[in-house]
């Protein structure tokens, strides 16, 4: 998995390209970790995202909650497998899916 | 990531600069010093020699010309039978000296042309004692230019021959005579004579008046060479630095025979043979230290810094976990130690590892047991109950791991059956899945219905759930004597249902948000008629998404193809039929997620019923 980073004053967005599973989560995690503070917009492009295993789905469930505190998070170009992935784990209800 | 620190090989490489820099400089200062003395000495040694050869030279001239004056003299005298005053003047006047004396063999003067001594013994004065020696043997002796002994004031040049008949006739040259005699050889000594190549001598007279000289300043006074000698303060054969002609030189002086010989060498040839020495020296000596210092350093390069080198490649292989790397240097007794004590260290590092990775193995499999044995193993788990037959089973990718299944009766007729899967492996989801299935089962023995025991389990989950992780479960509360089956989903995949006279398809129900994800959610109950012969199969995505080594998901059309070719087989053999599908299918590649599977056929009451009759 890659992770592509792009700061516009408070907007982050994060293009993931691969599989975002147990081994390649932690890293996504320490990413959002070091770059969240004062972001405002989090926008997670997943236009190349083959796979989201539930290591991911938790630390998209922890981005979330942090930007619930600090400002929105939005997940943006969900392909039919990813889509199927948050319909049935409920993640769909919680996510702002565009 | 580049040291701020310097290489061995560029801090040696900078002392040694330095030490070979230091060597350098003080050999060639001393070198210097050295050779100036070694050349003020040449000087003084070259000055010294040309003085006495000239110094020789004169007196040589000077005796022998008086000499052979005194002997015409003897032979004229020895042809006279008498001799008086008047001969001698006329023998004066003839050979143009200044003064003839004749002594008898008693010493005493008895003829002479000067007035005075008539008469004088010879043994009277230390200077004219001297020629007392012709009646003991010699027959003739000549004297420096001196003052006389009767006279002081007097300066003259003697010369004796003893005569035939006895006695000896002594001649004298006065100073204008002496130097009038000899100033036209003293004149040519100077010509040809250098000291060293740029060096000369000056020969000056009593009244500092050059005598002979390179320059033809013949005649003029010392002055116009710019020497000046004080023979008062400047004792003879000491060298004196003076500018002579406009150039400094070392100077030296004597005197002899009434002359005054000056030396002079230039101080700059003296300075050259150092120079050239000194220049010399300096260069081989900057090819020697140069060598050297290649020598050195190439020595140290091999030796210390390509030995610390193949070292450090060593740990670089341990560091990345090649614990079997073993530091093989050799070449010194330095290095065999330093890889003696790093193997040891290594051995000890891979002593410790293994010791724990042994600890941490016996505590996991102990943990393994313990989460296994947490969930029912045993079955059929109710011999007695005839209305359903249920498997369950769970392969952990790790020794412990996230999933889990769970079933139990919660009151007679109602039995609780259940999947989950805990985000994340290992420890972490070993705990939290103890911690879910208990509150789980709390909840649902305590008679709620199921989506109140979901919504009460995620509020008491979410509590503390510092580690952000959660659980998506699938929960079902089947009343087995009458078939009625309600249950939620909490992010769960999908069951699969298959109606007694079809095949399977998944269950899909609008799932609600995973426990523990979130605070408040609230899940919802849905409801399901099952008859006999129905059959209901859970699973976790360890199941659909087991991969093989060319990363290709199992799948959940897979799981389907194969559950419908199984059509009717009993729970047991349906879950045992999946995993060695999966199993094929994954092949050599390894388990990666946690396996966890749960099979339940329904036969209803009908048969439970006819059991009881």
């Amino acid at each position: 998995m890659t992770i592509e980073k792009k700061l516009n004053a408070a907007e982050l967005t994060i293009t993931l390209t691969g599989r975002l599973d147990t081994i390649t989560a932690p890293q996504l995690e320490a990413e959002l970790k070091a770059s969240l503070p004062g972001v405002e917009h989090l926008v997670l492009d997943f236009a190349a995202l083959d796979y989201l295993s539930s290591a991911g789905l938790r630390v998209l469930l922890a981005a979330q909650k942090q930007m619930n505190k600090q400002g929105d998070m939005v997940v943006r170009s969900v392909n039919q497998t990813i889509a199927e992935i948050f319909e049935v784990t409920g993640f769909g209800d919680i996510l702002t899916i565009e | 990531m580049k040291s701020k620190n310097k290489r061995i090989s560029q801090s040696f490489l900078r002392w040694l600069l330095v030490l070979v820099s230091v060597a350098f400089l003080a050999t060639t200062v001393f070198l210097w010093i050295i050779q100036t003395r070694l050349s003020e000495e040449n000087a003084i040694s070259l000055l010294a020699l040309n003085l006495s050869d000239v110094r020789e030279d004169v007196s040589d001239a000077s005796d022998e010309n008086l000499l052979k004056l005194t002997h015409h003299v003897a032979d004229d005298l020895n042809r006279m039978k008498t001799i008086d005053n008047a001969v001698l003047q006329e023998l004066v006047n003839r050979y143009d000296i200044t003064e003839i004396n004749v002594i008898n063999e008693e010493g005493i003067i008895f003829a002479t042309t000067h007035p005075d001594f008539m008469g004088y013994d010879m043994r009277n004065g230390e200077q004219s004692a001297e020629f007392i020696g012709l009646f003991y043997g010699s027959t003739e002796y000549v004297q420096d230019y001196r003052p006389t002994t009767y006279d002081p004031s007097l300066f003259r040049k003697y010369a004796g021959v003893r005569l035939q008949r006895g006695g000896f006739v002594q001649v004298g040259y006065g100073a204008e005579r002496f130097q009038q005699d000899i100033d036209e050889f003293v004149v040519g000594v100077t010509r040809n004579r250098h000291v060293g190549s740029g060096g000369c001598i000056i020969i000056v007279d009593e009244a500092w008046n050059i005598v002979s000289d390179r320059m033809g300043n013949e005649g003029k006074n010392l002055d116009v060479t710019g020497l000046w000698i004080d023979t008062s303060s400047m004792p003879e054969n000491k060298v004196f630095v003076a500018d002579v002609y406009g150039q400094s030189c070392y100077c030296m002086y004597q005197s002899v025979e009434g002359y005054c010989i000056v030396a002079v060498m230039p101080r700059s040839e003296a300075a050259l043979s150092r120079n050239v020495s000194v220049g010399v020296t300096t260069a081989m000596q900057i090819m020697v230290f140069a060598a050297l210092f290649i020598m050195v350093f190439m020595l140290v390069k091999r030796l210390v810094v390509n030995n610390i080198y193949q070292i450090n490649d060593s740990l670089s292989a341990i560091t990345e976990g090649k614990l079997d790397t073993v530091v093989n240097v050799r070449s010194h007794v330095e290095f065999d130690e330093l890889s003696n004590d790093i193997n040891s260290t290594v051995d000890t590092l891979k002593r410790y590892i293994a010791d724990a990775a042994a600890r941490i193995d016996a505590e996991l499999a102990f943990a393994k047991a313990i989460q296994h044995s947490a969930m029912p193993s045993v079955f059929p788990p109710y011999p007695g109950r005839k209305e359903f037959d249920i498997h369950a089973a769970m392969f952990t990718a790790k020794e412990v791991g996230g999933d889990f299944y769970d079933f139990y009766f919660v009151d007679e007729d109602t039995l609780a059956f259940l999947i989950a899967d805990v985000s994340g492996k290992g420890i972490p989801a070993a705990m939290f899945m103890m911690q879910s299935k208990a509150l789980l089962k709390s909840c649902a023995e305590s008679g709620m219905s199921v989506e109140a025991v979901f919504t009460t389990a995620n509020a008491k989950l979410c509590e503390g759930n510092e580690a952000g992780m959660f659980v998506t479960a699938w929960m079902g509360l089947l009343n087995v004597k009458t078939g009625q089956l309600t249950f939620a989903n909490a992010g769960h995949n999908p069951p699969l249902l298959r109606r007694a006279d079809g095949s399977f398809e998944y269950l899909k129900s609008r799932a609600g948000f995973v426990l523990a994800g979130m605070e408040g959610i609230r899940y919802r109950k849905n409801e399901l008629q099952l008859n006999p012969g129905d059959q209901i199969y859970l699973y976790t995505d360890g199941v659909t998404e087991a991969t093989d080594a060319a990363q290709t998901l199992y799948g959940e059309q897979r799981l389907l193809d194969l559950l419908n070719a199984h059509h009717g087989a009993c729970a047991k053999a349906i879950c045992e039929a999946v995993k060695a599908d999966v199993d094929t299918f994954v092949g050599e590649a390894e388990q990666f997620d946690d396996i966890t599977m749960l099979c339940l056929n329904y036969a209803g009451s009908c048969v439970h019923e006819e059991v009881d009759a």
